[in-house]
């Protein structure tokens, strides 16, 4: 039982990682970003080329989470450009359009170039056993990764100077711009640091099973589906949203199968949003 | 112009536009490859003139496009081969459904004042469950497979010109509806919502009921197209009604067209259902090449081909 809980609360980090990204840009960029899982695999499978080329993993793996973060500085600085000029209810349309059409490209670029190229990771060892219980180092590994990142995010937000600045734009954009900040480079910034932490879930979710190229559609699907039941704008909601979500899915595919555990976790997110559209945990920000 | 002019020209491009589509199988007749294309086509136009009563004219973001469609073919088809009742019975129970799923959506979403996004989610999450349950549920829906209508079709779906009228005449309903709601009462208060919603609310509209008509007629117009669609192709399938191959079709098509534009969502499904045959021979590439199209075409024309010919237009009258 305790084997299931730890399962499901290391899934829900990494989901949770790879969820954190839309909230965030999201919160600050106004934009739903449909590409997100997307570019998680553009850092995937550009860790598994530089392996392939023959760099270490501890050089391949920054070098693939720092190409998609360079994407996203890309994306940023070009296609969204048009989505900012815009405010509100326009900008999102507008930002969820554009996003869309660059996950088609992404993915359509990736299944024609490096269809056959996939990143698995293997640990030396497969499992340790901690006071009697059985652990994947797999998993050991994936949970020590994404705390460290959700670590280092707080530590950010809350900590430093930029920090402030972004959660004062995430609660409010026009004041903030008028208390003399300038959000185009926050949010490049902030774009910048959600897709990396997409390629870092990417190079997580390798640990356990390979990624490829067909892969970016589901992790968007998950990545939306943790952001808006957590509560869209609340990176500690998306947080437990993830863990709740992560939790659920262990103990439900262990007692009754993946198929039905699906179609209840479809259910419960569209029950969150219908009862509470603010998302479950938005209180917690 | 004036309203009267105005009214006059969109009802000329209107019968025009029908009557085009009417001489298209006198090009395509010879070929049942093309006969299934047009017929494709205009099946697509009427699920984009649903959504864009849905979309462009009250602001819900229907992302169930396919999934209503589905809902009313899977019904219709599992009652009549399960229960043996005739299709002309089953089909109406089948656009009830849908038309009843998107009521529901469309007022709950309202009443609790969801924004554009959470509507969105909430109707991709629902065709996100329909997909499992059609897989799922293999003794009724015979999962990936899906089942035939050969046997139980009306007879004149079964054949290529027949049908093909069929479906248009489906379509110059729609059209004509979408034209009627547009000169009335109801059309006002569209164009009322889609401007600002709660301005409309302030102005004495009441959106809730607006906003709910809106979705339940172009629900059970996706139903109706659906349920069509079902017997005239012969098979229903997940695949027929998913996602990537109804619902985003449906959007660039509407983008293309024009969003709120009474024409906009035919010239879309017509230029779309062209672009697709431009770019099938890519093959691998074709998935890269509409997400490049897709981006270049929100970015530089955001309000769509009807628009654009409008402006022509008024610039000469």
């Amino acid at each position: 039982m305790i084997a299931i809980l730890i399962d499901g609360i290391v899934q829900g980090l990494q989901l949770s990682l790879m969820a954190v990204g839309v909230t965030l840009i999201f919160g600050l960029g106004g934009v739903l970003n449909l590409a997100h899982g997307q570019f998680a695999v553009v850092g995937g499978i550009a860790t598994a080329l530089f392996l392939e080329a023959g760099l270490s993993i501890w050089l391949a793996c920054p070098l693939g989470i720092l190409s998609a973060g360079l994407l996203g500085l890309i994306v940023d600085r070009t296609l969204l450009v048009p989505a900012y000029r815009l405010h509100g209810e326009e900008r999102l349309l507008l930002g969820l359009l554009i996003t869309l059409g660059l996950s088609f490209v992404i993915s359509g670029f990736l299944d024609y170039k490096y269809a056959d190229v996939a990143l698995t990771l293997h640990l030396p060892t497969a499992s340790v056993n901690l006071g009697g219980i059985v652990v994947r180092t797999s998993s050991i590994a994936v949970a020590l990764i994404s705390i460290s990142a959700f670590v280092l995010l707080f530590a950010f937000l809350k900590g430093t100077l930029v920090g402030k600045v972004v959660r004062s734009i995430i609660q409010n954009e026009r004041g903030a711009e008028l208390c003399g900040i300038h959000p185009a480079r926050i949010r490049t910034l902030i774009v910048v640091l959600s897709t990396m932490m997409a390629g870092l879930a990417a190079i997580a979710q390798a640990l356990f099973t390979s990624v490829d190229s067909e892969m970016g559609g589901g992790f968007t699907e998950f990545a939306l589906i943790i952001a808006v039941v957590g509560g869209v704008r609340s990176i500690n909601g998306t947080l437990a949203a993830g863990l709740l979500l992560g939790i659920v899915n262990a103990f439900a595919s262990y007692l009754i199968g993946a198929y039905f555990t699906l179609l209840i976790l479809l259910a419960i997110v569209m029950a969150t949003l219908l009862i509470r559209p603010q998302g479950l945990f938005a209180r917690l920000t | 112009m004036t309203s009267t002019k105005r009214q006059r020209f969109d009802r000329n491009a209107l019968v025009a536009a029908v009557l085009l589509l009417a001489l298209l199988p006198l090009a395509f007749g010879g070929s049942s490859y093309y006969m299934r294309l047009i017929t494709l086509m205009l099946v697509y136009a009427i699920y984009t003139v649903a959504f864009n009563i849905v979309f462009g004219y009250t602001r819900q973001l229907f992302l169930c496009i396919g999934a209503l469609a589905g809902l009313s073919a899977y019904v219709s088809v599992i009652l009549t081969h399960h229960l043996g009742w005739p299709p002309w019975l089953t089909a109406p129970l089948g656009v009830a459904a849908a038309g009843l799923t998107g009521a529901l959506f469309s007022y709950v979403a309202v009443r609790r004042g969801l924004g554009i996004i959470f509507v969105g989610i909430v109707t991709l999450v629902f065709s996100m469950i329909f997909q499992n349950l059609l897989f799922g549920l293999r003794e009724l829906t015979n999962g990936e497979t899906g089942l035939e209508t050969r046997g139980i079709a009306p007879a004149f779906l079964a054949e290529a010109l027949p049908s093909y009228y069929f479906i248009l005449a489906v379509l110059a309903l729609a059209l004509l509806l979408q034209y009627l709601l547009l000169r009335s009462r109801t059309g006002q208060a569209f164009r009322a919502i889609s401007d600002d919603d709660f301005a409309a609310e302030l102005a004495g509209i009441d959106v809730v009921r607006y906003k709910v008509l809106a979705a339940t007629i172009g629900s059970c117009l996706l139903g109706i197209a659906g349920v069509v669609f079902a017997y005239q192709s012969g098979f229903i399938s997940p695949a027929v009604y998913s996602f990537v191959s109804v619902d985003i079709v449906v959007l660039v098509s509407l983008l293309l067209g024009g969003m709120g534009t009474l024409l906009g969502p035919v010239f879309g499904a017509v230029l779309f259902t062209l672009l697709d045959e431009i770019v099938r021979p890519f093959g691998h590439l074709n998935v890269l090449l509409y997400g490049i199209f897709i981006v270049v075409l929100v970015i530089t024309f955001r309000h769509g081909i009807a628009a654009l010919l409008d402006r022509l237009f008024r610039l000469r009258g």
